[in-house]
């Protein structure tokens, strides 16, 4: 029993991170209609940061973060406006196509930046683990969640509740009466992917000091994301944060009790087990933002 | 008001309008009448802002629009109440109405008219944190005419208003918009439903096939034998 529930307070950690790595996703996919590769390379650009921030240059490691959330809005927004804004109306595989190639240069930029060998993040945090009971977790991995479940949070407020949200979910609705609506739709289509670029990089950035900085791992993010967003629903927020808890729930049992090689491998397991059955995810109403 | 003069649009190489002129003068209610596939809506497309015209010109009120974006033509004074409805259908009612003010933001104004629009529809006021998808048809009606409205527009441009509503909504809706130019704001009304707009039109065009092919008082093209022959049933 206090191995199971040492299995699900990781779990936990690692699931408010993929819920940020989900929620993104599925904004960009929703209202853009853009399978967007170079997701996982903007988790692997947040964890850089902070690196480049807290290790190389000596700022403060809570400075470095925000550095990098920020840094992965600004990231996003360009990719956006110079691949992205002139392909606008072209087919989903001619823009998908676009953003492999830019995942291709992304990483291999990284390779050449920072090399092959993984960088090690160490944060102001103390090492020795916090213990309830049987079941231990270190401080910087509570920091990890408090902030992941606070960012979720706040997507959720921005979607709901403040104007540029309500553009949002109109656009995903019906662009073109949203445009009637002298909406700025490609101001929306920057705002969503610079977001959803924001909550990859911020999952990064808290990762990076838990595992490490190395230059494929944007690769299993990438994947990750797309599995999470496929429990999810497309363009479903709550299916998503839902799918990322989940999903690192069956990795981290999954690990635990079958076998550890195969952690990463039974996530697509599921994704391929509900693909046969509910290919619309599991949590889908009718197709929506929200 | 509303000035369209030679206006040529095409979808890739099907011309839906080969060179309409066409007024709209202030205070009027003016139908835009014809078949399916004449170039009813697309004549609002081009005048909203959605659709390019080849060539051609849209002036309103002294402004060039022919080639304005949608929230340009907004700005100006004119609102689009589109076919089908169009409200958005995961939002509230509320919600709804607030897109229809997105480039508005003086709050006490929005409000006061947000007030005004549920005391006209009562209805809408009851359904306010309801999302719209799950009205009636006639209310979502009188939802798409309040977040038209809910610009302060000058003209508002109606796409079959009456399309899909049960025979005694189609009345009301019908009264509604005359109750819009009778409180001094333009219309510019496309409706399949011939004899009901040129019964209470100001002025009408007949459109055929991307081409106007008559204009005239409701009543002139009510006499017209063509109209009456193809239009209203003989």
């Amino acid at each position: 029993m206090a191995e199971f529930l040492q299995h699900l307070v990781n779990a936990l950690v690692l699931g408010g991170t993929y819920a940020l790595l989900g929620i993104g996703l599925t904004l960009i996919f929703g209202i853009m209609r853009i399978v967007n590769f170079t997701h996982g390379e903007l988790f692997a650009f947040g964890a850089y940061f902070v690196y480049l921030f807290a290790m190389l240059l000596g700022f403060n490691f809570f400075i470095a973060f925000a550095i990098a959330v920020v840094g992965g809005c600004l990231l996003g927004a360009a990719i956006e406006f110079i691949l992205l804004r002139p392909l606008r109306g072209a087919d989903i595989e001619t823009t998908m196509l676009v953003t492999i190639g830019a995942w291709i240069i992304m990483q291999n930029t990284e390779l050449l930046v920072w090399g092959g060998v993984a960088k090690a993040i160490t944060t102001p945090f103390p090492e020795t683990p916090l213990v309830i009971g049987a079941i231990s977790v270190s401080p910087l991995r509570v920091f990890v969640l408090v902030i992941a479940l606070v960012l979720i949070g706040g997507t959720y407020a921005l979607i709901h509740r403040t104007k540029l949200g309500m553009g949002m979910r109109a656009t995903f609705q019906d662009s073109e009466t949203a445009e009637l609506m002298g909406l700025n739709i490609r101001g929306i289509y920057t705002a969503t992917f610079s977001i959803g670029s924001g909550l990859a990089a911020a999952a990064g950035a808290l990762l990076g000091p838990v595992f490490l900085a190395a230059p494929t791992m944007g690769d299993l993010a990438s994947l990750k994301a797309f599995a999470i967003v496929i429990l999810g629903g497309l363009g479903n927020i709550t299916g998503a944060t839902i799918g990322g808890f989940l999903l690192a729930i069956i990795e981290e049992l999954g690990a635990g009790y079958i076998s550890s090689g195969y952690r990463d491998a039974m996530g697509f397991l599921i994704i391929i087990a509900v693909l046969l059955v509910k290919p619309t995810g599991l949590f889908a109403r009718a197709e929506r933002i929200g | 008001m509303l000035e369209i003069r030679d206006l040529v649009c095409s979808y890739g190489k099907v011309m839906a309008l080969k060179g309409v002129s066409l007024s709209v003068a202030k205070g009027q209610l003016v139908a835009l009448i014809g078949a399916n596939g004449a170039g009813k809506t697309t004549t609002l497309r081009a005048i909203s802002g959605l659709l390019k015209p080849r060539s051609g010109q849209i002036t309103f009120n002294g402004h060039d629009i022919t080639q304005a974006p949608a929230r340009k033509v907004l700005s100006l004074g004119i609102a689009c109440c589109p076919e089908g409805r169009r409200v958005f259908p995961h939002l509230t009612v509320k919600e709804n109405l607030e897109m229809g003010c997105y480039l508005r933001t003086n709050r006490v104004e929005i409000t006061k008219d947000m007030d005004k629009i549920f005391e006209q529809f009562p209805r809408l006021a009851e359904r306010r944190a309801q999302e719209a998808g799950t009205l009636s048809g006639g209310e979502q009606q009188m939802l798409a005419i309040g977040r038209a409205l809910m610009s302060r527009p000058t003209l508002v441009l109606f796409d079959e208003p009456s399309l899909g509503l049960a025979p005694n909504l189609v009345e009301r809706t019908f009264e509604i918009i005359k109750n819009i130019r009778d409180l001094g704001t333009t219309v510019l009304m496309v409706e399949q439903n011939a004899l009901a707009a040129l019964e209470m039109c100001d002025h009408a065009y007949l459109l055929e096939s991307g081409s106007l092919a008559l204009e005239g008082s409701g009543r002139q093209l009510l006499d017209d034998p063509h109209v009456r022959e193809a239009y209203l049933g003989g």
